[in-house]
């Protein structure tokens, strides 16, 4: 397999990363810079450390060797909380607070001081095809995919500049899947960064521009979605997608 | 010399009836254990080696009580508290041995029960006590053990109850809300606000009983002390009063040391950098499905190897 391909103009870049954990190496020696256009996705089978590939980059984790750099310094130099503004994030479950969706949009933006009118929420809920009167509701009675949609409202309140997402759709049904995929297009071509963890291929293909694929923890390649599309079979790609137990 | 406490517990054990006493709380206990491994709750060691602790302790505490009751120095009144907060430490730590916790409970404890104890002893509260200016002789008229260590023992049995609560109740539902918690902090919040919730909730779980209890004192709760004092010839009113001021004592104890304990304790889970110690949530995590026992095993064995690794050490530098 090729190694990086293309050049892009750094919003993260990362240098020897190592992450272990008891002993078990999760990462190792990861050296990739992520570009600031477009869409990113992190693929590989499970366990290959994608999700804490992810969690790196807001500095929910610590690698345990190398560096982490946002926009070209060390995220072990930031304040860990002022880059989480800077970085949103959206877990593979919504794990939204109790409370009414209003509660949860303002949870944020409470942190950070900044003033949202109603209608201003309300808007922030059309962008995730939410209606208006989903404001005063609980989130008791939400569905899963309408709850997700809250999840990613909430962390887009916050005004981040990157977005990064956990498999935000693998617990969701196909039209909850549509809604979000169309969410993201739109934020990226709005301007915001977005990062996605999937396993799924046809997602893949449907909503990234560039991806790196990890696999036992190492990066095996960075390229432009297009072209690894192109450069491997189906077969090819479900045989890179096995791992160690074969599954 | 045999002390005559010795000689005292020797009368009393040469009683017939004594040990008649002794085998229906024995038939009691049996039955204790019976249920509990009936219901698979794995106490049984527990509750033998309890009650075999606190009986032998309470016989020789009930034997040398005279002697507590007599003491008159202040020094001294709070030597005897700080031991009973030590030991009340070590009690917390031995049922809920997670780490840190020996410190956590001992720290907690003290500083509530003794905060709180000493402003019962300058407070008027006890009932012999008529000033606050100790005379030469390091002793405050009326303030003596007699009044200040049953106070004392109340107070700070509540608080070691109440830390236990507190950090079991604080562990079990930091594990179980993970991914909220981890939400909030991926929002930009701190791990104090993070679990906030958490933290009111083991207050609550931790305060209302004894909260309950005050509610239905006199119905339900008929205290002891009240009772004991009304037999001694108190007037009501005065024990009612007395009893009033314990249990309000018992509440700010009780939750002065959850918040002590909850904040030291639950500072273990994240790093400087607001995020999951992942190490200590794993040993954590870990320690739930394992008994005390189990996990005291485990720490003694590792101080072994520990004491031996440094002795094979030694021994290749010589």
């Amino acid at each position: 397999m090729n190694t990086t391909k293309g050049s892009f103009s750094s919003l993260f870049s990362l240098e020897d990363v190592c992450f272990v954990i008891e002993g078990k190496v999760i990462l190792s020696k990861i050296n990739v810079a992520i570009d600031t256009s477009g869409i990113t996705g992190i693929i590989g089978p499970s366990g290959s450390g994608k999700s804490t590939f992810l969690r790196l980059l807001n500095k929910l984790i610590s690698p345990t060797q190398g560096i982490v750099k946002f926009k070209g310094s060390d995220i072990a130099d930031m304040k860990s909380q002022e880059l989480r503004k800077e970085i949103g994030m959206v877990l593979q479950r919504p794990f939204l607070f109790k409370g009414t969706v209003k509660s949860n949009l303002l949870y944020g933006p409470k942190i950070w001081n900044i003033d949202y009118l109603d209608s201003e929420l309300v808007k922030l809920l059309d962008t995730v095809s939410l209606e208006a009167d989903f404001l005063e509701r609980d989130i008791e009675g939400l569905s899963g995919g309408e709850q997700q949609r809250v999840s990613l409202a909430r962390s887009l309140a916050n005004q981040p500049i990157v977005l990064l997402l956990d498999e935000p759709t693998t617990a969701l049904d196909i039209v909850s899947e549509e809604i979000i995929e169309n969410t993201l297009k739109q934020l990226a071509s709005e301007g915001i960064k977005i990062i996605i963890v999937t396993h799924s291929l046809e997602q893949t293909k449907r909503l990234t521009e560039q991806l790196l694929f990890l696999k036992e923890g190492l990066m095996i390649e960075k390229t432009t979605s297009k072209d690894f599309f192109e450069r491997y079979n189906d077969q090819e790609i479900h045989s890179f997608f096995k791992n160690k137990e074969g599954k | 010399m045999v002390p005559q406490f010795l000689i005292d517990i020797w009368d009393s054990l040469s009683q017939t009836s004594i040990w008649i006493r002794i085998g229906l709380a024995f038939i009691l206990l049996v039955v204790l254990i019976g249920l509990s491994f009936w219901q698979k709750t794995k106490l049984e060691s527990k509750f033998f080696w309890s009650f075999l602790r606190g009986t032998i302790q309470v016989v020789l505490f009930g034997s040398i009580l005279g002697l507590i009751f007599g003491v008159r120095k202040i020094w001294m009144l709070y030597l005897i508290l700080f031991f009973m907060c030590l030991f009340a430490g070590f009690t917390n730590a031995r049922s809920y041995p997670y780490p840190r916790m020996f410190l956590i409970g001992f720290f907690a404890i003290t500083s509530s029960s003794l905060v709180i104890m000493t402003l019962v002893m300058f407070s008027y509260v006890v009932p012999g006590f008529d000033g606050i200016i100790p005379n030469e002789t390091g002793t405050i008229a009326g303030l003596t053990g007699e009044y200040v260590i049953p106070i004392g023992s109340m107070v700070i049995s509540f608080a070691m109850r109440v830390s236990g609560i507190a950090v079991e109740r604080a562990k079990s539902d930091i594990i179980k809300s993970k991914g909220s918690i981890e939400a909030a902090l991926a929002l930009g919040d701190s791990p104090y606000r993070a679990i906030q919730n958490i933290l009111r909730d083991c207050y609550r779980a931790g305060l209302t009983p004894t909260i309950n209890r005050v509610a239905s004192l006199g119905i339900v709760t008929i205290p002891g002390l009240m009772a004991g004092m009304i037999i001694g010839g108190i007037p009501p009113v005065e024990a009612a009063i007395y009893q009033i001021v314990i249990f309000l004592m018992l509440l700010s104890a009780s939750f002065i040391t959850s918040i002590i304990t909850n904040i030291l304790f639950t500072r273990q889970f994240f790093t400087e950098k607001q995020q999951f110690d992942i190490n200590f949530l794993n040993k954590i995590a870990k320690m739930e499905n394992q008994t005390t026992r189990t996990l005291l095993k485990e720490r003694w064995k590792k101080w072994r190897e520990k004491i031996k690794r440094k002795k094979n050490s030694v021994e290749t530098t010589e």
